[in-house]
């Protein structure tokens, strides 16, 4: 539920209106120009349909140095970001040998494991010595090794489900496993903000696709009644198969799924629940165990549960837990593990030894240490960030919090004041999100201390009001408050 | 002051831009202020300004809603190409409020511009031929029909 200042509403419409006609009229004026020109390619298809590069080069490549900005040092709480310049009014650029150390706040480094760890970094390089870098193989040729075996293992420890699979990339598992659950005939039934991995995925399947309100249970069992009444299209046929998906934690509004009903709605209706939890695993919960810990699901009710290992493990791939019969299953069927390379070694290792130091088997009780603080820091930044007026989205305990701009032009200038300052943010816009909602999303990791946090909060607020991002009023300050009692008494 | 913003079901991210609180508003006041630009640079009657909005309306409106189709994005990958911005929204379903809204504006203006005029040739002749094209083609049987296969696929 997002709270928009009517005017901004009518100015972000105004402005993204101009620049559009902008865009068009220097189309019109480039096909003029371009029409004197020979091209060597007559006879050819045009690359692109229609205007469907028209975003791209018209509105995304005005604030291309805002986005894909190369670091040059692990991504810890502070890191080096490459200076870049353009020649060609940023359509292409340029790297420097210079770099500036700046606080990161857009790295999904939840647990603080993205950089060197005292536990874990000793036995990756142990592990690279003796495995090398890549398996150079699929998992069913000759790309299983004991990590691999040790790491599905430690996966059904953490996550809590009798069995599990492991990929070597995060996307590729949501959209190579979907196809194999679920084809013709079937029914996905999806939140409407759900990860692009996904909506290719439910797209590469065949099955009818479906989207209810985000977050919203009721409409959910409202669009299954509706379904289940009317069966597959044309045919009326019943479905041979209802999958629900949702995910733990929405990455672009970090809010947290309202588990409990939709598992509640899915059993009644005799649905699958496909819970994508990329964000939340290792994240949330009390021990890290995700959103089943924190909202008190069982897990056995959730049919597959998806995760990644790039946000709170500090590596790559994801996994697939379930019962065995799925991933026997999953395991003879899916592409990603039959021809895909199965993931590297080292990797594997890193999370092996991140899930040990979570759960506190690696014998010191940093995990503990790191999940409070990560709690403590989200709730703490969320909570100075409201008081200064920002309009934050996000539930308490989420690590990830998105400050709304709305105007096309804020996203440019708080991205580019901000590293100014020295604090790295990612803004995102349309069309990952809606036209009118762009934000800028901030990812609290357990590595940043309070200095790090209450500087960011400086800066933040400096660049806010610069920009005019400030939506709410914001709360007095208590030491006013004080000064008024005491000239009470 | 504040109006709440509910996340919407369309998927088609190049419509449900129309979906959120605002649009309306917007556009009306474009049209508003597009007339005093029109009335400040030309120094002709408040008749002809409207005629000349009117017309440019129709200009621009025809060739964003029913001509150009597909999406101004790649990601989508071209399940809309052959749609028209006009048949995608609302996802097909016709009869919606925002398509009612769409209908009424170009009506609308025909009478402010027709009024304004006195009805007076040639201005009647343009202002009528731009609203019949504009509410033909906005009729619910007009969905995904190309005339003599105008604007048709290759």
């Amino acid at each position: 539920m997002i709270t928009i200042p009517y005017l901004t509403a009518v100015s972000t419409y105004f402005s993204y209106g101009l620049l559009f006609a902008f865009g068009q009229l220097r189309d019109f004026f480039r096909r003029f120009i371009d029409w004197w020109l020979t091209s060597n390619l007559h006879g050819y298809a045009p690359i692109c349909l229609g205007h469907e590069d028209f975003y791209i080069r018209r509105l995304y490549h005005r604030i291309q140095d805002c986005f894909e900005r190369p670091i040059s040092s692990a991504p810890d709480a502070w890191f080096d970001v490459v200076e870049r310049y353009s020649n060609d009014n940023n359509k292409t650029f340029k790297r420097t040998t210079k770099t500036s150390r700046c606080l990161n706040l857009g790295s999904y480094n939840y647990l603080g494991f993205g950089s060197f760890d005292e536990y874990c970094t000793p036995r990756v390089i142990e592990s690279l010595k003796k495995f090398s870098a890549s398996t150079c193989s699929s998992r069913v040729d000759a790309g299983t090794t004991s990590v691999h075996a040790e790491l599905e293992e430690c996966v059904t420890r953490f996550v809590g489900k009798p069995a599990a699979v492991v990929f070597g990339m995060g996307y590729a598992t949501n959209s190579a496993i979907i196809p194999v659950l679920i084809g013709k005939g079937g029914l996905i039934i999806s939140d409407s903000l759900n990860h692009s991995s996904i909506v290719n995925g439910a797209r590469g399947s065949g099955a009818t696709i479906r989207v209810f309100q985000h977050n919203t249970p009721s409409h959910l069992e409202r669009v299954l009644r509706e379904q289940i009444a009317e069966g597959q299209p044309r045919t009326h046929r019943p479905w041979k198969k209802i999958i629900v998906v949702v995910e733990g934690i929405y990455s672009m509004e970090g809010e947290i799924c309202h588990l409990p009903e939709v598992v509640a709605i899915c059993k009644k209706y005799k649905a699958y629940v496909y819970l994508d939890e990329a964000h939340s695993i290792g994240a949330i919960g009390k021990t890290g165990k995700g959103i089943c810990e924190l909202l008190g699901v069982d897990t056995a009710d959730v049919d597959v549960m998806m995760g990644t290992f790039t946000k709170s493990f500090g590596s790559c791939g994801g996994y697939i837990a379930g019962s065995k019969e799925l991933v026997q299953y999953l395991k003879h069927q899916c592409p990603a593990h039959l021809y895909a390379t199965s993931i590297p070694t080292p990797s594997a290792q890193q999370i092996i030894s991140a899930i040990k130091v979570i759960l506190g088997e690696d014998g010191s009780n940093r995990g503990a240490q790191k999940l409070a603080r990560i709690r403590e820091n989200s709730n703490f930044f969320r909570a100075e960030l409201q008081k200064m007026g920002f309009e934050v989205l996000g539930d308490n305990d989420s690590p990830v919090m998105p400050i709304m701009l709305y105007n096309p032009a804020k996203i440019p200038a708080f991205s580019r004041e901000c590293l100014r300052q020295k604090v790295a943010v990612v803004v995102v816009g349309f069309p990952a999100t809606p036209l009118l909602l762009a934000r800028a999303r901030i990812c609290i990791s357990a590595s940043h201390s309070r200095e790090d946090l209450i500087r960011a909060l400086k800066v933040i607020s400096k660049v806010g009001d610069l920009s005019g991002i400030k939506y709410f009023p914001a709360e007095p300050k208590k030491i006013e408050q004080t000064k008024n009692d005491i000239k009470l008494d | 002051m504040y109006v709440r913003a509910l996340p919407t079901t369309d998927v088609n991210r190049n419509t449900e831009w129309f979906t959120y609180p605002g649009v309306w508003t917007t556009y009306i006041l474009i049209l508003f202020f597009s007339w005093l630009l029109v009335l400040s640079v030309f120094h002709c009657s408040p008749g002809i300004a409207w005629t000349i909005v009117h017309l440019a309306h129709f200009t621009v409106t025809y060739h964003s809603f029913h001509w150009k189709k597909g999406t101004p994005f790649g990601d989508d990958q071209g399940i809309y190409n052959r749609l028209t911005w006009w048949e995608q929204i609302d996802n097909g379903k016709q009869l919606t409020r925002n398509r009612k809204f769409l209908t009424v504006v170009p009506v609308v203006l025909y009478l402010i511009a027709s009024h304004t005029t006195d009805y007076q040739h040639p201005m009647l002749f343009l202002n009528t031929l731009a609203v019949f094209v504009m509410v033909v083609a906005k009729f619910p049987h007009m969905h995904k029909v190309r005339i003599f296969g105008i604007n048709g696929d290759q």
